[in-house]
């Protein structure tokens, strides 16, 4: 018997059953519901987001500036270009790096980067897996001093951005920089975890669920020594979330 | 890690009078507990939350074979690797033998109770493998040679100065000791080059999702997500009850866990991945393996009294809410889980004739039950334990009671059991105790009362009983 046969023939044995059984529908998982409700439930949390989208944003921006993100709430493209511009200028950047996200092209990040005077690299995925070339894209990382990224769902309840890495948007790019700028439209928020992971449910039950995911919520923190709250320990020491308001 | 639950009396004593280690305890408290209370007092539908969650675990753990099976499936669906080990040493060889296999340098480790368990960092370093802690208070704890002292707080017990003498490669004793900031970014910059020569990293896992072959790790620093990123190679090891059947009751799991552990409604990083990088992806490693790790728990799990205890999510509320934990330490639980957790599930995965102090070190108060965000009634297995070592009654070899104490139980038993009984025990206590009593209480006894008596005073029954007295006056009253 392998390992694996082994192993589940104990667990079996120690439920005080002799098979496996397959789980009688249960409500209190949602591991029972089918594809259709799976897809119910997130057209609703689109809905939900559509109907509400002031409200949202106003609990996002707030839920947001509690867990430490400096929230930064814009009329037009222009004036989050100018942030973005003074966040470089502020923090005397030299390297800046940028995901793909349409929202970026939309502001013109290129020019208020390049026009202070930044190096900028944009992170895209040149569709091979030569590891040389993933050892550059990870040390161009490390050495960026601030990391852009626009935003793929974000969470009202928690103050959460979501990215969903994939070819032009690396993992590294929101963790690695001293610095994460998420420029966010109101469109992408939802009401809560619920909503998000009813989506990625969906996603899962049609077969396009992400490699990997990851939910955001301010910068790094450790309160290890002496339990004082401190930033910046592996990740981002600063996070700016933009929210262009103009859609 | 080899058990040491033998020494919990001594252990205890020493952190009893320790006033440093006393006073960075008091975080647990000031921090945690009350972060907690906060936390879920501005959740308005907590105890709601509760049910769900433990209506999830439970529902997990009654098929969890069925569970075991999807969630290796869908994990090897996603391209991964899944390792079923009986016990700590199967898992360790697994990954050891991984490492040479991948020519692998240095290993980052992401926060792990389960390779605690394993004693797997050590295990590395012995083989010739850098291995480095990477979430802060681990580090700490590895470059002081120590094991955690806390759940999710495992350098709680260090002060700043003495974070200083690891930390800083330019303290002097006697310099002005440099603040939590200016220590965390010391440490910030060590690991940085770490994380960037890094080729295999070794993760715990908070939720693995049955249905998609997920695993989902928790983090405040960013070690979990830099360790899912940079390495090559990603091995999560977790024990086999670590499984919720869907990515959607992640979003109760996650309410629940966050806000028992550190009073946050979100941590700074929830990661979930789905097996090695995408074609499309940038970074992220090439391999993932998933160590699913028996070590014990099968015992916990054909045990009806104990098998609750497989739904804990490790939070550490339990540690932070207890009146002991804050008094003894961590150190003290002897093995690697603390607390009133570690004292209901360490003497069944390590045997109970050693730990038979850990169930008895509590006052009962419920306070770990109340604090459980998946209702574990950690009092109830308490009892359940201290039970098992009194009468041997699942294992004669459990049995830790003396004959003696057990004759004396058994004849105060029968004593109690009937009216005649009774009024002649309280007449013989009464002839041979009261010519050593003072005042109805006897100070100082001989065997076999000696044992109570070494530590209070013990109570002289009264010289009529209440039956006796009563008769008295309803005779007075008639007459």
């Amino acid at each position: 018997m392998t390992s694996r046969a082994k192993f589940i023939a104990n667990v079996t044995t120690s439920l005080g059953r002799t098979e496996v059984i397959k789980p009688s529908r249960d409500e209190s998982t949602a591991a029972f519901d089918d594809a259709e409700t799976a897809r119910t439930n997130a057209d609703r949390a689109m809905a939900e987001n559509a109907a509400n989208s002031v409200t949202l944003t106003d609990r996002m921006a707030e839920a947001a500036s509690t867990i430490g993100w400096k929230v930064h709430r814009v009329a037009n493209p222009e004036d989050a270009a100018d942030v973005v511009a003074s966040i470089c200028e502020q923090k005397g950047a030299t390297s800046v790096l940028r995901s793909t996200h349409d929202v970026l092209a939309e502001i013109n990040v290129d020019a208020a980067v390049t026009n202070t005077g930044a190096k900028l690299g944009v992170t895209k995925h040149s569709g091979d897996n030569d590891e040389a070339k993933v050892t550059e894209s990870k040390t161009t990382a490390f050495a960026a001093d601030i990391g852009i990224t626009g935003v793929d769902h974000a969470v009202a309840e928690t103050g959460t951005v979501v990215l969903h890495p994939r070819s032009g948007l690396s993992r590294l790019v929101s963790l690695a920089p001293p610095t994460h700028i998420a420029v966010l439209r109101p469109a992408e928020i939802l009401d809560s975890l619920d909503e998000l992971f009813a989506m990625e449910r969906n996603d899962h039950m049609t077969g396009k669920l992400a490699g990997s995911m990851n939910l955001i919520s301010g910068p790094s923190k450790t309160a290890d020594i002496e339990g004082t709250t401190v930033t910046g320990i592996h990740g981002p020491l600063e996070v700016h979330l933009i929210i262009l308001e103009n859609d | 890690m080899k058990p040491l639950t033998t020494d919990f009396r001594a252990k205890a004593a020493e952190t009893m009078v320790d006033e440093q280690v006393l006073q960075s305890l008091e975080h647990v408290y000031t921090g945690f507990f009350k972060g907690r209370l906060e936390a879920i007092g501005n959740t308005d539908n907590w105890e709601e939350l509760r049910e769900k969650g433990k209506a999830i675990k439970d529902h997990t753990i009654a098929h969890l074979d069925y569970y075991l099976e999807q969630l290796a499936d869908n994990v090897e669906k996603n391209g991964g690797s899944v390792f079923f080990a009986a016990d700590a040493a199967e898992a360790r060889k697994y990954v050891l033998d991984l490492a040479h296999a991948r020519n692998i340098k240095t290993v980052i480790k992401s926060k792990s109770m389960v390779s605690e368990e394993m004693a797997l960092g050590q295990a590395l370093i012995d083989e010739g493998i850098e291995a480095i802690e990477t979430d802060l208070g681990e580090y700490i704890i590895q470059l002081s040679g120590e094991t955690p002292y806390h759940l999710i707080a495992p350098a709680v017990h260090k002060s700043r100065k003495e974070v200083a003498e690891l930390l800083d490669d330019n303290y002097v004793e006697g310099n002005p000791v440099p603040d939590a900031t200016e220590l965390t970014m010391m440490a910030r910059e060590k690991l940085r080059n770490v994380f960037e020569r890094a080729d295999m990293s070794v993760t715990g896992v908070n939720f693995a999702v049955a249905e998609s072959g997920s695993i989902t790790l928790v983090t405040n620093e960013g070690n979990g997500r830099m360790s899912t990123t940079v390495p090559r190679v990603h091995v999560a090891v977790m024990g086999m009850e670590k499984i919720i059947p869907s990515i959607q009751d992640l979003s109760t799991m996650l309410r629940i866990l966050i806000r028992s552990a550190t009073g946050q409604r979100i941590s700074s990083y929830v990661t979930m991945v789905n097996g090695p990088r995408t074609s499309d992806e940038e970074e992220g490693p090439e391999e993932f393996h998933l160590v699913i790790m028996d070590n014990g728990r099968q015992k916990l799990l054909a045990d009806e009294q104990m098998r609750e205890s497989l739904n804990c999510i490790r939070c550490g509320a339990c540690l932070n809410a207890c009146p002991v934990y804050r008094k003894v330490g961590g150190h003290a639980y002897g093995w690697v889980y603390p607390g009133p957790i570690g004292a209901i599930v360490t003497p069944v995965l390590t045997g109970l004739k050693d730990a038979v102090n850990l169930p008895a070190a509590s006052s009962l108060c419920g306070a770990c039950h109340d604090a459980c965000p998946v209702k574990i009634n950690i009092p109830r297995m308490l009892l359940e334990l201290r039970y098992r070592t009194a009468e041997g009654s699942t294992d004669k070899d459990e049995r830790t009671s003396s004959a003696q104490e057990r004759t004396i139980w058994k004849a105060w038993r029968i004593g109690m059991m009937g009216r005649k009984r009774f009024d002649i025990g309280a007449r013989l206590s009464r002839l041979f105790l009261r010519p050593l009593a003072r005042n109805g209480w006897l100070k100082k006894a001989p065997p076999p009362i000696s044992g109570w008596t070494s530590t209070r005073d013990f109570p002289l029954v009264s010289s009529s009983s209440l039956k006796a007295r009563l008769n008295k006056r309803s005779k007075k009253a008639k007459s």
